[in-house]
């Protein structure tokens, strides 16, 4: 329940924070820092609405996902994209294992690489059938050379 | 040119290292007890790489920002380590209350383009501060930190336009290469 909890959180915070940075027009320093700002306060005045594993993870998962979000719509326009990102980054920070724990900017390295990650898996299904062709005829020209 | 094409290659591959890095971590940590992580982590790293070659991440032109927007890295990763270790505030909210203070920068003087570019430099600074203190044991370090992740920052400028998470990576980089530096000194 802890996980589904996260990764809803992680959607979230990559989608509301593009939202409100694109289609609000607060540009995305203002909207990352704003939401991640509510979201500190809201822990910092109730540490004990949520149980200690999400008081303690979850602003954390926000903010990183919120720094997904900050990404500009020439670069990224699919909210389903951005969802997937957020999911990607929830699923590497639950299995991190403390690794680069208190390191700063982590959670933004690791938001880059889930939003990379997303954003290339997102030109390999879009050009899924040109790829496709490449790779047969590499297949084709081995073969041939081959025999 | 060469140079400017040098720098551009070494930022990339410094970026990529990174990430390959962190993975690598991740993986070294459970590698016995979870096989369908290290599967998720190679496909992650293979996506990346072919993320790498194929999206149109940079801009064409060589350019790097300006000292006079640089300099407000260093200074946005010592106010929030003042807020976060100092004060007791935590990461998040330290974080939180100074990029939100910066992103209102440029409504001191809305004709001010200096005035606009600032916010981002101080989130990125920002960033940096948000170490833990076993991390980054003193306002120095974070000073320091910041000028390095400043200097990532300033040779980064039209490298991985508009992708979120770049300014954090640019400040992983500077705590990283700091760490490096005082273990190495220390």
């Amino acid at each position: 329940m802890n996980n589904f909890i996260l990764i809803s959180t992680g959607i979230l915070g990559a989608t509301l924070t593009h939202f409100v940075s694109e289609q609000l027009r607060f540009g995305a320093v203002k909207a990352s820092a704003l939401l991640s700002l509510i979201v500190g306060l809201f822990f910092y005045a109730f540490p004990n609405v949520l149980n200690i594993y999400l008081t303690a993870h979850l602003p954390i998962v926000f903010v990183g996902t919120s720094f997904i979000g900050m990404v500009s719509s020439k670069t990224l326009k699919s909210y389903t994209l951005l969802a997937i990102a957020g999911t990607l980054f929830t699923v590497i920070y639950i299995h991190k294992n403390n690794v680069f724990d208190g390191y700063g900017g982590a959670l933004g390295a690791l938001a880059f690489m889930a939003l990379l990650t997303t954003m290339g898996f997102g030109f390999l299904v879009s050009n899924y059938s040109k790829i496709m062709r490449k790779i047969s005829l590499v297949i084709r020209k081995v073969f041939n050379s081959e025999s | 040119m060469r140079k400017h094409k040098a720098i551009r290659f070494l930022m990339v591959a410094t970026v990529l290292f990174t990430q390959i890095t962190f993975l690598t971590m991740i993986v070294n940590a459970q590698y016995e007890t979870n096989t369908a992580l290290i599967i998720g982590v190679l496909l992650i790293l293979l996506t990346l790489v072919f993320g790498y070659k194929y999206l149109d991440l940079h801009h064409e032109d060589y350019a790097y920002e300006k000292i006079a927007v640089v300099i407000w890295v260093p200074i946005g990763s010592v106010l929030c380590y003042l807020l976060n270790a100092n004060a007791g505030l935590g990461s998040i909210l330290s974080m939180g209350i100074v990029g939100t203070l910066a992103s209102f920068a440029p409504s001191l003087n809305k004709k001010s383009n200096y005035l606009k570019e600032i916010p981002v430099s101080i989130y990125c600074g920002a960033f940096v501060g948000m170490s833990s203190v076993e991390t980054s044991p003193s306002i120095w370090f974070a000073l320091a930190a910041g000028t390095l992740a400043g200097f990532f920052f300033m040779i980064s400028k039209n490298l991985f336009l508009g992708v979120g998470g770049k300014l954090g990576t640019m400040a992983f980089a500077g705590v990283i290469t700091a760490t490096l530096i005082y273990s190495v000194i220390a």
